[in-house]
């Protein structure tokens, strides 16, 4: 069954992009993760043009971390003023990213700032998470309490000026780490297809010490508007988001996200953490063996002005 | 323009040196359709260029051949090359090859090598070895060729450049040729040209337009994209919230 994409200008099989989409968003689902850093990839394996992957994705993340956030507000577990001020510097940083973007695929190097970008960032995050979840699980059998809450006791940030209070968080901080942190996350969003939910998510519990209870619910609120600036400004500047292809996308998406998280409830955290870490890893390693083996072909092609 | 200017030279001197013969040789062709339409279900498609040699064979122990060619709209091309810096793969070497047709079909009855001198070919651009761009900025041909090469190869690969023996004969003057359009055909006007050979000079030639375009709703959601990218992007928000909301509910009532 074909379909034809509109602004990709090519025609792909719509069954397989739905379940590459609902895979994904099973192990999102599962893993509680908003799955873009695995999607975009995918997408570009199968044979997307990168700049419409990377565009494309971002919208698709509207829409999941849509429902998230939307349960999340229902709960009230959403500090919406961290959210706005980290929103300062998300749309600053999707409007540079967008921009960098654009240029990078003038000058022909998307592809590779792409890859080495996801290698460098997955395979960061990856060994972190794999690291703590080794650590919890040998905690958890040796009987003792898990190392996570020792951490940190006092960091640089309480020494920036600017300080607000943030009363849900119940904190009272300088406003340059969240809108840093916010920048940063904009950047990765637009330049890589990421939601930056497995950035952003650690860094606010560590860095910010926020309280995990409006952690998740700041994050995703955070990610929709990001994403969605990211969209919008990936549509004015470089014309690569795909309408039809975000659709299948979506529904893809939703659909294997239910089941993820019906058997999510099945499987430990511990374990659930591991797995992510792990498929973090493989992600990175394979992108990494593409950029060090030599290409079949030395010769790319580009057409158009 | 440089073709049509081409064409014309090809018309004009072949009723100068066919002025001599009593009754000429003509080629006159066809097309099985002369628009492709790509819908949402489009996955390719093929025409077929027919034809008929007509009038009296002045000399028929000499052969025949005929050479139809296709090409898309030029276009630019840049290919780059990459070079391992530091243990990893990178694009640095950049040529761009303006006016490059971003189709190319060519099918003959013969090897074309055989039916005619490499100056006819190369004058009439047939065969994939004559595809030039027709700039290359400020590099030498020699640097440029296998930049050229690799662009032709790549579109080879991709199937929007060909070059095939296929052309059939189905009677002592009727032929007929099947030509694949891919699914990742470049819109815009093509010309479809028939190219009667006799001893290894053109002594026909017919051209025909061919149009490749969106169509209905694909078009629409193109000029879409393009005329209008910020309503677009706002639909593509509006849409993917509207779709996030509607599986929050759905995620809600199964509770």
């Amino acid at each position: 069954m074909e379909i034809y994409l509109p602004v990709a200008e090519m025609s792909v099989h719509w069954l397989t992009i739905l379940g590459m989409a609902g895979a994904v968003g099973y192990l999102s689902g599962l893993l509680g993760v908003g799955g873009a850093f695995l999607l975009t990839p995918l997408l570009i394996f199968y044979g997307i043009p990168p700049t419409v992957a990377v565009a494309t994705t971002a919208s698709h993340l509207t829409a999941s971390s849509m429902a998230g956030a939307i349960a999340q507000w229902r709960r009230r577990a959403v500090d919406l003023k961290m959210a706005g001020v980290m929103l300062c510097g998300g749309f600053a940083g999707s409007a540079l990213g967008v921009y960098l973007f654009g240029l990078l695929h003038r000058i022909g190097q998307t592809e590779i700032v792409v890859a080495v970008g996801y290698v460098i960032l997955l395979g960061t995050v990856g060994g972190l998470m794999l690291d703590e979840s080794v650590r919890t699980l040998r905690a958890a059998q040796l009987g003792q309490p898990s190392p996570l809450s020792a951490r940190m006791h006092h960091n640089w940030i309480h020494g920036l000026p600017f300080k607000l209070r943030f009363k849900q968080s119940r904190l009272y901080i300088s406003v340059i780490p969240p809108i840093a942190l916010g920048f940063a996350v904009g950047i990765l969003s637009a330049l890589l297809g990421v939601g930056g939910g497995f950035v952003l998510v650690p860094a606010m519990i560590y860095l910010l010490r926020m309280p995990t209870s409006v952690v998740i619910g700041t994050s995703l609120t955070q990610i929709v508007c990001v994403t969605a600036a990211t969209t919008l400004l990936q549509s004015v500047n470089n014309y690569s988001v795909d309408i039809v292809l975000a659709a299948i996308l979506i529904v893809g998406g939703a659909l294997g996200a239910q089941f993820g998280v019906r058997m999510a409830s099945r499987l430990k955290g511990e374990h659930l953490r591991l797995l992510l870490a792990l498929l973090v890893l493989a992600v990175a390693a394979r992108l990494f063996v593409g950029l060090v083996t030599t290409p079949d072909d030395l010769y790319s092609l580009a057409v158009g002005s | 323009m440089t073709r049509a200017l081409a064409l014309l030279v090809i018309v004009i001197v072949s009723l100068v040196a066919l002025a001599p013969f009593a009754r000429a040789q003509d080629l006159v062709s066809g097309l099985s359709q002369d628009q492709v339409e790509i819908n949402s279900s489009y996955a390719g498609t093929s025409i077929v260029v027919f034809g008929a040699i007509e009038g009296t064979d002045s000399s028929p122990g000499s052969p025949k051949d005929v050479v139809v060619v296709i090409r898309g709209p030029d276009t630019d091309m840049t290919v780059r090359r990459k070079v391992r810096i530091a243990g990893i793969w990178i694009n640095r070497d950049t040529m761009k090859l303006g006016g490059m047709p971003s189709y190319y079909y060519l099918a003959s009855t013969r090897p074309i090598a055989k039916i005619a001198s490499s100056q006819t070919l190369a004058r009439y651009q047939l065969g994939l070895a004559y595809v030039t761009p027709e700039t290359i900025g400020t590099h030498t041909p020699a640097k440029a060729e296998p930049f050229r090469i690799a662009a032709i190869s790549e579109r080879a690969r991709d199937g929007l450049y060909a070059q095939t023996e296929n052309v059939e004969f189905l009677s002592y003057s009727l032929f007929r040729v099947r030509i694949p359009i891919p699914a990742t055909v470049p819109r815009g006007e093509y010309t479809v040209e028939a190219y009667l050979f006799r001893d290894g000079t053109v002594t026909s030639a017919q051209s025909t337009p061919l149009f490749v375009d969106q169509k209905g709703l694909e078009r629409r959601l193109y000029r879409f994209a393009h005329a209008s990218p910020f309503i677009y992007g706002l639909s593509a928000v509006l849409m993917a919230m509207c779709l996030g909301w509607l599986s929050s509910l759905l995620i809600r009532q199964q509770r």
